[in-house]
This record gives C-alpha cells, structure tokens and sequence, in this order.
C-alpha cells in the first residue's frame, strides 16, 4: 500500500494508463463526438523525427494579433512556413476577443471595461454555433494541418455553462486535449465537465512560487493529477525550469500523465527566455529522454525569446536545434 | 544652366528619395533615431519586454503593466524606477514577469530611454488626436500652477504662439514644440526634455484645458 500521498499519485498514474500500457496521444482518433465530415479525416503527417511529434503553440507567432479571427490563414500560413504541420491553438486565435478578456489575468480584471467586455465574450461563447469550431478544423484540415489541443485558460470568470461550451469547442475543433493556464481551484470546478465530457485537460504551469494556487511546483500538478483521470500536464519546460524545479525529473515521473511538453529555454531563478540551447532547460535531455523511452509525450515549439527576426524564423531555429538533438 | 537644372533635379531626386523611403521596420518594431535608442530596443526586443507590453507599448498582453500609461514610468528618470523592476523582475504577479541581472547600468539607462522614446511617441499621438474642448479657467490655472509653464513660459510668448498656429498645431506645439524626433540622445536640451516628460505625464484634460486658454491669448 502506498505510505505517503506521492506513492499514492504513482499507482493512480499507473492504473490510468490502462491495462493496455501507457495512452498513446499520437494514436488516438479525434474525439468520438466530433461533428461528423463527409469522408476520410484528412489527416496532416505529424511532423515526426526519431519518433518524436513535433507541434508549435500558436503563441509563438507573436506577430499574429489575437481577437481577429481574419488572422486564422495568416496562422496556417506560418505553420506551412515552419514545416509544423501540428499545433496547440490559442483561444485568443480562434475566438473574436483576446485572451486578456476573458479573465485569466488577474490584473487585466481591473482595467476599465472588463466586465462588459467579458459579458460580451460569454455570450459570444454560449450562443456561438458549433460549426464555427469545425469550419476552423476544416481550414486547417483542408492544408494538411491539425489542431491537436485547444488552449483555453480557465478561471473564476467562467460561468458553468460557458465551461461545459469550451469543452463542445475542443471537440469541434478536432483536439483531443485542452490545455489551460489555469489555477488549482478553478482545476477542481472543471471536474466534473471534464467526467461528463470524458475529455481531458492538461495543466500548464509558469512560475509564480508564492500563490499556492498556481500551477508551477510539481506538488501542484500532483493536486489536480489527484482531482480526475481526465486531468494531465502540459509541462511548460522553460517556466518549470525558471521556477527551479528538476524539469526532466518531473518528466520522467509522470510522462504517462503529460500530454505534450512546451520547449522553451529560460534561466533558472525567474530568469529570462533564451534562444534554444542558451538557457537552463535541459531541453536537449528531455527530448532524448522521450525519444529513448518512446513515450508519447508531444514536443511543442513555444518562441518567446525576443528577435528581431520574424516568429515563423525563430520557429524554425528552435525546429533546427531540436532536430540536430534528436537526429545526432 | 544646365549646372543649375542638374542641381535642381538632384535636388528634387533627393528630396523624392527622403519622402518615400519609409523607415526600416522588423519584428521589434521600427529602427530608432539616435544609436543611444537604437541600443535600447536591441535591449527591448532582445530581452522580449515587447511580447507582454507591445511593441509600441500598445495591446500588452498577459496582464504586463500599460507602461504608455503607468505612473511609475512617468516618474523615472534614466531608469531609476525602471531599473531596479527590471534587475529584480516579478516573481509575484501570476505570469512572474522574468529577472535581467545581466544587464549593466548604462543598459538601463538606453532601455529606459528607448521605453521613453516611445511612451512620447505614443502619447503625443493620443493627445493631439483627441478632439476634446477644454476648461479656459481650468487651463489657465494649470499654467500658472501644477503644469509648472509659467516657470519657463510669459502670458506674452504664449500669446505670440498662439497667433501663429491653428487649433491642432497649437496643440502639438504647447507639448513638443521642437517636434517629436530628438536629434542625441533622448532629448535635444533641458526645455526639450521638459517637454518630453510633460508629454509622458500630462493627463489628456489638463492638455485640452491648456489649448483652450492659450486659445483665448489670440
């Protein structure tokens, strides 16, 4: 019997995986309530080296301005650009309204406007049809592209309904995860949508070590990988370095329970982004740890160091550095 | 003549040139006007302060400060509140804003003129843009008081100014009479650099109340 609470997370990680052995993201169909297409999925090649699937988070492209669903070629162009053919999207790419507006932020709360403005964003939500999301999976799909999780940043703003509807939108859009910058509280209030759903969502953390309920220690990703079976980790590997915890040990306890990692560089101690290779995250050891392993853990690009080069060139600089790592 | 005509035409060729060649622009924004500021937004986007606080420090994202608005910007002097923030970082806001130590004194000191540069930049857009009728009284009274201009500035040179422009002009005159681009540095003389921190801090209704009574000066 386990003695202590990390003992226990272990078998429960365990027996989650499955009799089957660890869930393989990589081979999982779409999720089963997707709106029906008419004939087969046109599904991108991942973009798979030494058998390892590389992704981008459309964050990176930082030139793209959120809010402005226009914008959404300009994404799919970027990722052609950058032989990605797979992503995690930003909500505040997909839907009319930033990320800011819809109360992640703490401060953002308080600037003059926010509550009309998050009224707006909710009712844009619920009342939105759901071919909105599949229309944005067929213009990915059309390129040979595929959104594979959705990123939306729970938090005490959303109503119930408009949580249960952000499920609905992943779905349509085809991802087979959500990923969420998000607090352990709100974590604890998506349980049971995430049950209803049979849906999983991942926890990504940064690096605030002073509110208890952030994500950004291991111990409180183990508070929500307790919460539910539908819960996993979207490890963000620079903001878990900066915030000076053992990143590739993490990996390596609790892979079967991380849907993808976001491949940053940062300095230890909050410290800043670097260019790929400069900073403290044991990038090049966290990527030969998944490709010795096989463990499908999904790797993301995430470009956040500054340039004065365009986003769709760092992308690719960060893809070059990777590749030289996993290929050697 | 013909020397003459040559002259005329390489004139007017140069002077085409300089009309349309528009100022060199990349991911951190457009190239800055002295090697002192250029230095600072090397420092700006290198450190990427750009991708929380916007690149014209517009649209900040992630719940970074509006450093075009923030008081504490306002406020400092050649990095002397900035500095410190950006050696230390904030490790406490919910997306800890990142640390730079490496970063030396006469760095601050150029990305704190750089973050200057373009708070001007953009404020003085947001201030002459702004079509609002001001306070005579109110106007007069922060002349003569908390703007501080009577220390510099005589009803006289005013009245003078105030006959020579147009309501907009007037507007943009009375907050950056040299103009917007400084020549060295990040300003071209202590009346400049006055100016240039008026514009930084000046609320959009006290300069709306200062137009209108240099208005009535006509």
């Amino acid at each position: 019997m386990p003695t202590d609470r990390r003992s226990f997370l272990m078998m429960a990680t365990v027996a989650v995986a499955g009799a089957g052995g660890v869930r393989d993201w990589a081979q999982e169909a779409p999720h089963g309530a997707l709106p029906v297409l008419k004939g087969p999925l046109p599904m991108a090649t991942p973009r798979r080296m030494a058998g390892l699937n590389f992704g981008v988070e459309t964050f990176s492209f930082h030139d793209i301005p959120q809010g402005d669903p226009t914008q959404l070629p300009r994404i799919l162009e970027h990722m052609q650009q950058a032989g990605i053919p797979e992503c995690e999207i930003m909500s505040g790419h997909v839907e009319p309204f930033a990320n800011a507006l819809t109360g992640w932020w703490v401060q953002t709360r308080k600037t003059p406007g926010f509550t009309e403005a998050r009224e707006k964003a909710r009712e844009w939500r619920l009342t939105v049809p759901m071919d909105y999301y599949v229309n944005v999976r067929k213009k990915f799909e059309a390129v040979g592209l595929r959104i594979y999780y959705y990123n939306i940043n729970f938090n005490e703003t959303f109503t119930d309904a408009e949580r249960d509807r952000s499920f609905e939108a992943a779905k349509a859009l085809g991802a087979v995860a959500i990923s969420s910058s998000t607090v352990i509280s709100e974590a604890q209030r998506l349980v049971p949508f995430a049950e209803k759903h049979k849906f999983a969502v991942a926890m990504h953390n940064h690096n605030n070590l002073v509110d208890p309920d952030q994500f950004a220690t291991p111990e409180s990703f183990e508070k929500a990988l307790a919460m539910s079976p539908y819960f996993y980790v979207t490890l963000d590997t620079g903001h878990f370095t900066a915030g000076n915890n053992d990143t590739l040990a993490f990996l390596k306890q609790y892979h079967a329970r991380i849907t993808n990692v976001h491949l940053r560089d940062r300095k230890k101690d909050n410290g800043p982004n670097r260019p790929f290779g400069f900073g403290d995250t044991p990038i090049k050891e966290i990527l030969l740890t998944i490709r010795d392993n096989k463990w499908p853990v999904r790797c993301y690009i995430e470009y956040e160091y500054g340039s004065f080069r365009t986003s769709v060139d760092e992308v690719k600089a960060c893809m070059e550095y990777c590749t030289n790592v996993v290929v050697a | 003549m013909l020397r003459l005509l040559m002259g005329a035409l390489l004139c007017v060729g140069a002077c085409a040139v300089a009309q349309t060649a528009a100022p060199a622009h990349d991911a951190g924004g457009y190239a800055a006007p002295t090697a002192k500021l250029e230095h600072g937004r090397k420092i700006f986007v290198e450190s990427s302060c750009h991708f929380c606080h916007g690149v014209d420090l517009t649209g900040a994202l992630m719940g970074a400060a509006d450093l075009m608005h923030d008081p504490l910007v306002g406020a400092d002097n050649d990095g002397n509140f900035i500095g410190p923030v950006v050696l230390a970082g904030l490790p406490n806001l919910q997306t800890a804003m990142p640390k730079f130590p490496e970063l030396t004194k006469s760095d601050i000191s150029d990305l704190a003129g750089y973050v200057h540069y373009l708070r001007q930049q953009g404020r003085f857009k947001e201030l002459t843009a702004s079509t609002a009728t001001g306070d005579v009284a109110a106007g007069k009274t922060y002349f003569a008081g908390s703007g501080g201009c009577s220390g510099c500035h005589t009803e006289a040179d005013m009245r003078a100014a105030a006959k020579k422009y147009d309501r907009t002009s007037l507007r943009a005159h009375l907050l950056l009479p040299t103009g917007l681009a400084p020549k060295d540095g990040v300003a071209n003389d202590a009346g400049d650099a006055a100016h240039r921190k008026l514009v930084e801090n000046i609320a959009p209704a006290d300069a709306a109340n200062v137009s209108a009574y240099l208005e009535t000066l006509r």
